[in-house]
């Protein structure tokens, strides 16, 4: 504040910005995650394992990149579990009734992108809260998804045509290796990245998010901005859906539930404000890969998954208490 | 400069001569930045001390040690010659007597005025205090302040300054004896200030001591018996009001002697051409039927009270807030329907008066805030050309001198009169043709306000339009042309800035002369 240097330097680099933000300390975090499970465990830091936790991150991955617009815009999205079960069933029952596979994964997508749309037009035309918006549609999302199966399960037939294929989305390896549900996450993960980071889009997701009537007097679209990233995280949830249903060939309607809530605790572990304006989806992929190893650690040194359950709530709660202080430290002293 | 002698008190002082407050070598860093360095002064009992400064020159974080909300790195206070031994607001208020009225008020705004003032003190039982009583004894306590309130009235009712009354009213009944006011009239139209004063002079009477930071120099002198001044974290001069003059106090404050600012009126560039602006009996939120022309090149200026509708009327042009009937017309084509992104497309810009909640993309980065205006024009495909984004917004944060490490921290991080600087460099960008401010230098300190004066005054000699709203008389007499004066929603006239004064504006705007 006494600076009186007026030559305005140029920006840093991303990467030294990268080192310097907020995700940072969830990246220290991961670390030290990582080399606790390597030293507990001979089986954990073997390709064999991490690639299979790869595979296991993959679709709340998917699902994380979509919520990090709609959280960062100061918005939530507690329907993605229920839109998952939805685009899930909705391919599931169009490929038992005979359509090939791309066009009911395509007509799954779309309907994850009109669940998404449909948030976003209540939360900016009616102006009701998205909390509000997003708990009504995971209960009416969820009671499409059982309605339109009459609640019975779905199972693909390997034997039906297509069904092969359709299966290699979720179930195949690339080369041979890399699980394909970890390959879309990392599409997903970079195209978000790119969106958010180098877009206008982007640009105008974190003015609206940091201060809406600012980023409205400066002519930014706030509607268009809010209704994008809704449907932006319908469009993954659906995504992460179809890929459900296609690695266990198998859906019903009480499928995905509970999944908002691993979405959003990934989001807010690695570092974005709850509140909107602040976060990268850098911090939301650090954060997922972050609850994926612990399940991992927990999974393989024999803890009841109760016990996972507790430890990823504390982790939450820890992570967002560890980055308030380390931002009261920053401002204070 | 003349530094003072600083009379130590001594150690063996009485509680009855030592001074109500003696601030001792206090310090307080925030990381790298010396908030406060080695500051030492003395508040005599029962006189009023005028803190001055530059926005950054520490008066916030010595104010915010004080009322207890931060301690200091080092040094020490003490209050009534008893040393503080914990800074915390209950212990400065509670044991030392010390209160702040902070700029931002914070009062329950669906509680009744008695709930407010005696919130903490309740009589009767802690868990049921008794409402009857808590209304008599706030009667009592307005009574002898001699305000004239309903006890009874919800604080969301009362306007900005009648809330700040009952902020001084509150502190008072939790006994304080050393009241901090900063920067109290700031938001206060001329009228308000005056009851304000007039509290204050009542609270000196009955023996309270003040520390009021203020920027505004005929208040100053007016109201302190001394005058402390801090720069750059330091203590840099101390008077007694009677030994200085308002040009030497503000010396001090910027560390160099400041030139009169040059009037507009005085620069020889004069508007011409057909009307950049056409505005015709415009109607909206608090105003009505608003009618006039903005040439290019010229500076008009907007006066009126707070409620006076100016405010409205400006966001109604500029598309913020729909208005309810008119016409406007911007460089020479109807502009119908309003909204700030047409206003954008069509080279009209807004710099808000809520700089904090309107103007700043408060988790964003110095240039992200300047450049926000150049993501358009610098995208392909919707992928924004980062790199030549930041080198615009760095190229454009130089011209108008705003002063930064860096263009990557936080705009927050920066001092009002930069972020200020940010937010008009971020509108040149789309070579506006006509610019409307809303109090252009609020919160801003001297000598940056000089430089956006400058910068509006190059603006308009390059023909740009400008439409100024300024609650600071003596900032419009200087910077405008022209002032249109409005007064409970209308405009009821307009006179030339080189005839007009304070009071010839002040009053037709406050309806003391009629319409002309």
């Amino acid at each position: 504040m006494t600076s009186t240097t007026a030559p305005a330097r140029e920006f840093s680099l991303p990467l030294r910005r990268l080192l310097h933000a907020r995700e940072s300390g969830v990246f220290a975090a991961l670390v030290l995650l990582f080399l606790l499970g390597t030293v507990l465990s001979p089986s954990f830091a073997q390709s064999d394992n991490l690639l299979s936790v790869g595979q296991q991150i993959a679709q709340i991955g998917i699902m994380a990149v979509g919520a990090t617009f709609v959280i960062l815009n100061g918005e939530i999205d507690l329907s993605v579990g229920s839109t998952y079960a939805l685009s899930a069933i909705s391919t599931g029952m169009l490929i038992s009734d005979g359509w090939s596979w791309p066009l009911a994964m395509g007509a799954g997508l779309a309907v994850g992108a009109m669940a998404g749309l449909l948030n976003g037009l209540a939360v900016v035309v009616l102006g009701v809260p998205s909390f509000i918006v997003t708990l009504g549609t995971l209960s009416v999302f969820r009671g499409v998804a059982l309605l339109i199966s009459d609640g019975a399960p779905i199972s693909l037939s390997s034997s039906q045509p297509g069904v092969a294929e359709f299966n290699l989305l979720g179930q195949g390896r690339l080369f041979g290796l890399i699980p394909m549900q970890f390959v879309f996450f990392v599409a997903v993960a970079a195209v978000g990245v790119v969106l958010l980071s180098r877009s206008r889009f982007g640009f105008n997701t974190y003015a609206v998010g940091g201060n809406q009537e600012a980023a409205r007097l400066v002519g930014v679209n706030v509607k268009q901005v809010k209704l994008t990233a809704f449907v932006l995280s319908g469009f993954a949830a659906g995504l992460a859906g179809v890929l459900g249903l296609s690695f266990l060939s198998y859906v019903q309607g009480v499928t995905g539930q509970g999944l908002e809530l691993t979405v959003i605790s990934a989001v807010i572990i690695g570092g974005a404000a709850l509140f909107g304006g602040s976060g990268t989806m850098w911090g939301t992929v650090i954060g997922v890969a972050f609850i994926g190893l612990l399940q991992n650690i927990l999974n393989i040194n024999g803890i009841s998954s109760f016990w996972q359950t507790v430890v990823t709530g504390l982790v939450i709660v820890a992570a967002v208490a560890a980055d308030t202080w380390q931002r009261r430290r920053k401002t204070r002293a | 400069m003349t530094a003072t002698s600083r009379e130590t008190a001594p150690a063996t002082a009485s509680r009855e001569t030592a001074p109500a407050v003696s601030v001792r070598g206090l310090s307080r860093n925030f990381g790298p930045v010396r908030a406060l360095d080695d500051v030492s002064f003395d508040v005599p009992a029962g006189e009023v001390t005028a803190l001055l400064g530059e926005n950054g020159a520490g008066k916030s974080t010595l104010l915010k040690i004080l009322a207890g909300l931060q301690p200091p790195s080092d040094g020490g206070v003490t209050v009534f010659g008893e040393e503080v031994a914990s800074f915390d607001p209950s212990t400065m208020l509670g044991r030392h007597g010390v209160a702040i009225v902070p700029q931002e008020l914070s009062l329950l705004p669906d509680r009744s005025v008695a709930e407010n003032v005696l919130s903490g003190v309740e009589p009767g039982s802690r868990w049921f205090p008794s409402r009857r009583r808590m209304l008599e004894r706030t009667a009592e306590l307005l009574e002898a302040l001699d305000l004239r309130l309903d006890p009874a009235a919800p604080v969301r009712s009362l306007d900005l300054a009648t809330q700040q009354l009952v902020v001084v009213a509150r502190s008072v009944a939790r006994g304080c004896r050393v009241l901090i006011l900063d920067e109290p009239t700031a938001m206060l139209t001329p009228a308000e200030a005056e009851r304000l004063f007039a509290l204050m002079a009542r609270l000196k009477a009955d023996g309270t001591t003040m520390l009021y930071v203020s920027h505004r120099m005929p208040e100053v002198f007016r109201l302190a018996d001394r005058i402390e001044v801090l720069r750059d974290g330091t203590h840099v001069a101390s008077w007694r009001s009677d030994e200085t003059t308002p040009d030497q106090a503000v010396a001090a404050m910027v560390g160099r002697e400041l030139g009169q600012l040059t009037r507009r009126a005085e620069r020889p560039a004069r508007p011409a051409g057909e009307p950049a602006l056409r505005v015709r009996e415009l109607s909206g939120r608090r105003h009505t039927d608003v009618s006039f022309d903005l040439r290019p090149g010229e500076i008009l200026g907007v006066a009126g009270l707070p409620d006076s509708g100016r405010v409205e009327m400006l966001h109604n042009i500029f598309g913020g807030e729909r208005g309810t009937g008119g016409t406007v017309e911007l460089l020479g084509r109807p502009y119908e329907r309003r909204d700030p992104i047409a206003s954008v497309e069509r080279r009209l810009a807004f710099v808000p008066g809520e700089r904090r909640a309107q103007g700043l993309l408060t988790t964003m980065s110095v240039g992200e805030n300047v450049g926000a205006l150049m993501t358009k024009p610098l995208s392909r495909l919707g992928l924004v050309r980062r790199r030549a984004l930041d080198r615009r917004a760095a190229e454009q944060a130089r011209r108008l001198r705003v002063k930064t490490a860096t263009m990557s921290q936080p705009i927050t991080s920066l001092s009002g009169g930069n972020q200020q600087k940010a937010v008009l460099g971020r509108w040149l960008a789309i070579d506006p043709g006509v610019l409307i401010l809303d109090e252009p230098t609020r919160g801003v300190d001297v000598g940056a306000k000089a430089e956006i004066y400058e910068q509006l005054f190059e603006l308009a000699e390059k023909g740009l339009a400008i439409l100024c709203s300024s609650s600071d008389l003596p900032e419009l007499l200087t910077l405008t042309d022209r002032i249109a004066v409005m007064s409970e929603g209308r405009l009821v006239g307009t006179v030339e800035a080189a005839e007009a004064t304070e009071e010839s504006v002040m009053a037709l705007a406050t309806g003391a002369v009629p319409a002309a």
